[in-house]
């Protein structure tokens, strides 16, 4: 009750305030009547009554004024109040203010636009109707055990999905999905791979997509392996590849040499649960059609399904962990020694436990990197207040002097930075907004091929407004505290006589806060600057590494002759003899080489062998390779030889090892002739080795990695590579038409081998691109904050300098004194920030491929570079300085 | 500039509560009122009745309305809330509790 009436008074005296201060001067008045009426009838004069009453009473203003500060609404109004003030001193300096507004747009921009990225990446929720009710679970294992996997190590094998589906008490629905299907052909006029993903029944159901035409699945296509061939399309691939036909459902599509019968579209946008966009669905059970290669379904120990489940109305996450729990504890009494804890979160892009490590781990990193640009932006902004904090040294003082208090003035100065901070994140955060999905539209088609198109929903939502506003009040705060603190603290004498700081010793007021800005902004300028080096550095190592074998003029045709095409090995051998043929009859072609594996084609194949004299079997990475393999990448045999063409179609269990890893399984001994054992006891013998070379890792050459000879029984698995003099593009179609002759199915890839380099260096350029676009925002700012400081020094001390000249000091000796005097902070700081760095980049080199640690011309070129920089930004000053007039400078005020 | 006010910070408050606890008042009645119990003892300013009446307000413990005057003129009556009733009790509870304390040390 007393409540709602104090809210009912504040607000009357809010919006009513006219009328309040009436009433207010009305009861007054009452009072000073009565009581001149009372001395009257006491026997004063008028006069006299009146002059007794006012002295009873005492200070009317200032008592109206302290009665007014009751009703509540006098801070509302000292904001008004503020912010006036605060938009004519800015509107009043239009210079300090647009250099202020476009740093703090700067950085505000900057680091929307970053979590913009992030947010469409990994927090913004699913694209599904109430999808606030949808949550990912995802298992993490510990203990000892063995399990299979199939892409992350947090998936669920089909058993383990039903139980926790058939037994879940928390859930309406739990949908379960295998993410890593990944591209499957689809069959017909020209055969084309299509990203697709298998489903459980409910998948749509639970998500609640509803199709644009026909139906979803049901749980009768679920009912049992191999009984649903049926399949939805995405909108996107109805319209492109079936010309939006109606007649579609019904007929029948081949995938994988397997006929699905269409029963839907999907709406038009959904795209599925992952970042790169999904074509079609089939159920899950349809897994070995999809694969031939493997069979899913009834392995309980292969985790390949992500689950995602739809929370019951009025449950807890609590609840749904314990309730899951249960479930997983009863999983785990099969398995000794393996105990599951679940991570259960609200479902996103990037979900999954592993992912969000990754993107988590990456967006941390940039995050900070971006943070630091702000900071040298503030650093700069804070720079300028305190500039101008001096040159309002006066008023400040006066205003302390009669009386105002000094939380009211730096409340004051803070409402200014605030003015200063929100102008410049509106503006800097509008651009961002505006263009941000244009940006990502044109980066995500713009990125290699053979990196997986994605679809990033990057347009802002409430958490990037949310980001922003406190991002950009945080920065006001941050820039303008120091400043107003600083301002409202000094000596009230001499500032209001005028003595503003500067004559001879005492360099100018703030000097030291203000080179420790310099400090600030020079050492993270350096951390930036340093970092972005090592960046590029490493893009220009991996542009111009050497990975050890030949590239040029070699084309790889990539294909698959599993059963999962419908080949045996009979036809897989009749292929493979007749597109060599094909191929090596082409004009230009001197020679064709199969390997399992392309170089750097980013396909990895493990092993596990015995060396002979050990008994633990180490890991080895390998390949499979024709005879010719050697010769045509130009990878010299350091010892022995290569396959011999009688050891290759017998499949003879013979070897040829990279140097470095007969080098660590023999040291100082002859390799040729040592054997390896694998897991039956079979024997390989050594026959040669060869001259190490990045063949599967770009910028790494010693791990553990031997080569198995190309035999028939291979020949399914195998790829095909080209050496040809003639011109790339003529080799390439050529090869394309020969293996669409033998079989227009099969879809082959025809690519330049170097073009695998293109995968390797996409993820360094984009950081470098990145890291170096930050740096110079960095150094931009940086340097325009030296040069700004250092022009203000100067313009503050013209009448110490005009007195040193009169006493003897020239032009030389001028300059050296606010070059010096300039350079100290930046010194101090890039020190700091070189230490700083030397730590950061131990984490960079880890991650990135051809970034050294402490690579030398990153860190003496970065520091001169700085250095240079900091020193043109205040030579220009400097020589201003140095050039004064003695005469003008003393008669300077 | 002393306030007698500041003398009696939260007395005042109690002063108030007590003399619009009979019937509504005006501001310089309750003035009035105050210095004449007291027997002209307590000299308050009289302005400064009204920063603390307006307070008194916001919290509720009194309410105002304006009323005609004895001399016709309209005014601004201040009279008891429950809650105001409420307060009295404990302030005037407070300032007896204190009074017999600082009593006994005085008079000892």
């Amino acid at each position: 009750m007393s409540g709602v009436r104090r809210l009912w008074f504040w607000l009357r005296a809010l919006f009513d305030r006219n009328r309040s201060n009436r009433l207010l001067d009305d009861e007054i008045q009452f009072h000073l009547e009565q009581q001149i009426a009372e001395n009257i009838a006491r026997g004063m004069t008028g006069n006299e009554a009146r002059y007794a009453a006012m002295r009873a009473f005492g200070n009317p203003t200032a008592l109206k004024e302290e009665t007014r500060e009751s009703w509540g609404w006098t801070w509302l109004e000292q904001i008004a109040q503020d912010l006036r003030y605060g938009a004519r001193t800015l509107a009043k300096n239009p210079g300090f203010t647009i250099t202020a507004v476009l740093a703090v747009a700067l950085g505000i921009g900057v680091n929307t636009g970053i979590f913009s990225v992030l947010n469409g990446v990994a927090l913004k929720l699913l694209p599904v109707p109430a999808a606030d009710q949808m949550v990912s679970v995802d298992q993490i294992f510990h203990g000892k055990f063995r399990r299979n996997l199939h892409g992350e190590s947090g998936l669920f094998s089909y058993s383990e999905y039903k139980d926790y589906r058939e037994n879940n008490r928390v859930f309406s629905g739990l949908l379960a999905y295998a993410p890593f299907l990944g591209e499957v052909p689809l069959g017909g006029e020209s055969p084309k791979p299509l990203m697709g993903a298998e489903t459980s029944c409910d998948f749509f159901d639970v998500l609640r997509e509803r199709p644009a035409l026909g139906r979803v699945f049901v749980e009768a296509d679920c009912s049992a392996p191999g009984v649903g061939p049926v399949v939805v399309l995405s909108d996107e691939l109805w319209r492109s590849r079936f010309a939006a036909a109606p007649q579609i459902l019904g007929t029948s599509i081949s995938l994988n040499r397997t006929r699905f019968v269409v029963i839907g579209v999907a709406a038009p946008g959904f795209r599925g649960l992952d970042p790169w966009p999904i074509e079609f669905w089939v159920p899950v059970t349809m897994q070995k059609a999809l694969e031939p290669d493997s069979d899913l379904l009834p392995e309980d120990n292969t985790g390949w399904l992500a689950l995602l489940g739809r929370i019951r109305p009025g449950v807890s996450l609590g609840e749904i962990r314990a309730n899951l729990g249960v479930i997983a504890g009863r999983i785990d009494q099969q398995y000794p020694g393996r105990t599951t804890t679940l991570a259960i979160h609200r479902a996103t892009f990037l979900g999954r436990s592993e992912e969000r490590t990754v993107v988590f781990g990456i967006g941390s990193v940039v995050l900070a990197a971006v943070g630091l640009v702000l900071l040298i932006a503030c650093a700069n902004v804070a720079n300028l207040l305190l500039a101008r904090a001096s040159a309002r040294q006066k008023e400040i003082a006066i205003r302390l002097s009669i009386g105002g208090s000094r939380w009211r003035i730096v409340r004051q100065l803070l409402t200014e930075s605030l003015l200063i901070a929100f102008l410049g994140g509106t503006l800097g955060s509008m651009v961002v907004f505006w263009s941000i999905e244009g940006i990502a539209r044109y980066l995500l088609t713009h990125l290699p091929h053979d990196v997986p198109r994605l679809v990033w929903d990057v347009s802002p939502d409430p958490h990037v407004w949310g980001y922003t506003l406190v991002l950009t009040a945080l920065t006001g705060i941050v820039f303008g505290l120091a400043p107003a603190l600083h301002a409202t603290r000094q000596d009230l004498s001499t500032a209001v006589k005028g003595d503003s700081a500067g004559f001879l010793g005492k360099a100018a007021s703030g000097g030291m806060l203000r080179s420790t800005l310099v400090g600030v902004q020079a050492a993270v300028c350096m951390v930036l600057l340093i970092a972005a080096g090592l960046l590029m550095r490493g893009l220009y190592l991996t542009q111009t590494v050497d990975p050890g074998f030949e590239m040029k003029g070699i084309a790889q045709a990539r294909f698959d002759l599993s059963s999962a095409q419908g080949y045996n090995a009979a036809h897989a051998q009749a292929f493979q003899r007749e597109f060599i043929a094909h191929v090596e009859a082409l004009p230009g072609v001197d020679e064709a080489e199969q390997a399992r594996a392309m170089p750097l084609g980013n396909q990895f194949l493990g092993t596990e062998l015995t060396p002979s004299g050990e008994t633990e079997s180490r890991q080895f990475e390998f390949n499979v390779v024709s005879p010719g393999f050697f010769a045509m990448l130009g990878m010299p045999m350091v010892r022995g030889r290569t396959f011999t063409q009688v050891e290759t179609m017998a499949d003879a269990a013979v070897l040829v090892v990279t140097e470095s890893t007969a080098r660590r399984l023999w040291p100082g001994g002859d390799p040729i002739g040592k054997t390896l054992r694998d897991g039956e006891k079979k024997e390989y013998q050594i026959v040669g080795v060869v001259k190490e070379s990045q063949v599967s890792h770009l910028g790494h050459s010693d791990g553990l990695f031997l080569y198995m000879p190309a035999g028939p029984k291979e020949q399914g698995v195998l790829q095909l590579l080209v050496r040809s003099n003639n011109s790339d593009v003529a080799t390439i179609n050529a090869i394309r038409e020969a293996a669409r002759v033998l079989d227009p199915d099969l879809i082959v890839e025809v690519t330049r081998l170097e073009d695998n380099l293109e995968l390797w260096r996409t993820p360094s350029r984009i950081v470098a691109v990145l890291s170096g676009v930050l740096g110079a925002l960095a150094l931009l700012l940086a340097s325009s904050g030296v040069h700004g400081v250092v022009s203000y020094g100067v313009s503050q001390r013209i009448r110490e300098i005009g007195i040193r000249m009169a006493l003897g000091a020239d032009g030389h000796d001028v300059m050296r004194l606010v070059l010096r005097q300039a350079l100290r902070p930046v010194v101090v700081g890039g020190v700091i920030g070189i230490i700083g760095c030397a730590a950061v980049s131990q984490v960079l080199s880890d991650v990135l491929y051809g970034v050294g640690a402490h690579d030398p011309i990153a860190f003496f070129g970065v520091p001169l570079f700085l250095l240079a920089m900091a020193f043109l930004a205040s030579y220009v000053p400097a020589r201003r300085a140095s050039r004064l007039d003695p005469i003008e400078a003393l008669r300077h005020e | 500039m002393a306030k007698p006010t500041d003398l009696v910070q939260g007395t005042l408050d109690l002063l108030i509560l007590k003399t619009v606890s009979l019937e509504p008042k005006h501001g310089w009645a309750i003035a009035k009122r105050i210095q004449q119990i007291s027997g002209e003892v307590l000299q308050v300013q009289q302005g400064s009745l009204y920063p603390a009446l307006h307070r008194l307000e916001q919290k509720a413990w009194i309410k105002a309305k304006w009323m005609e005057s004895e001399t016709g003129r309209r005014a601004k009556f201040y009279s008891l809330t429950a809650a105001g009733r409420a307060q009295l009790e404990k302030e005037a509870d407070n300032w007896n509790r204190l009074s017999a304390a600082i009593n006994l040390v005085v008079q000892t």
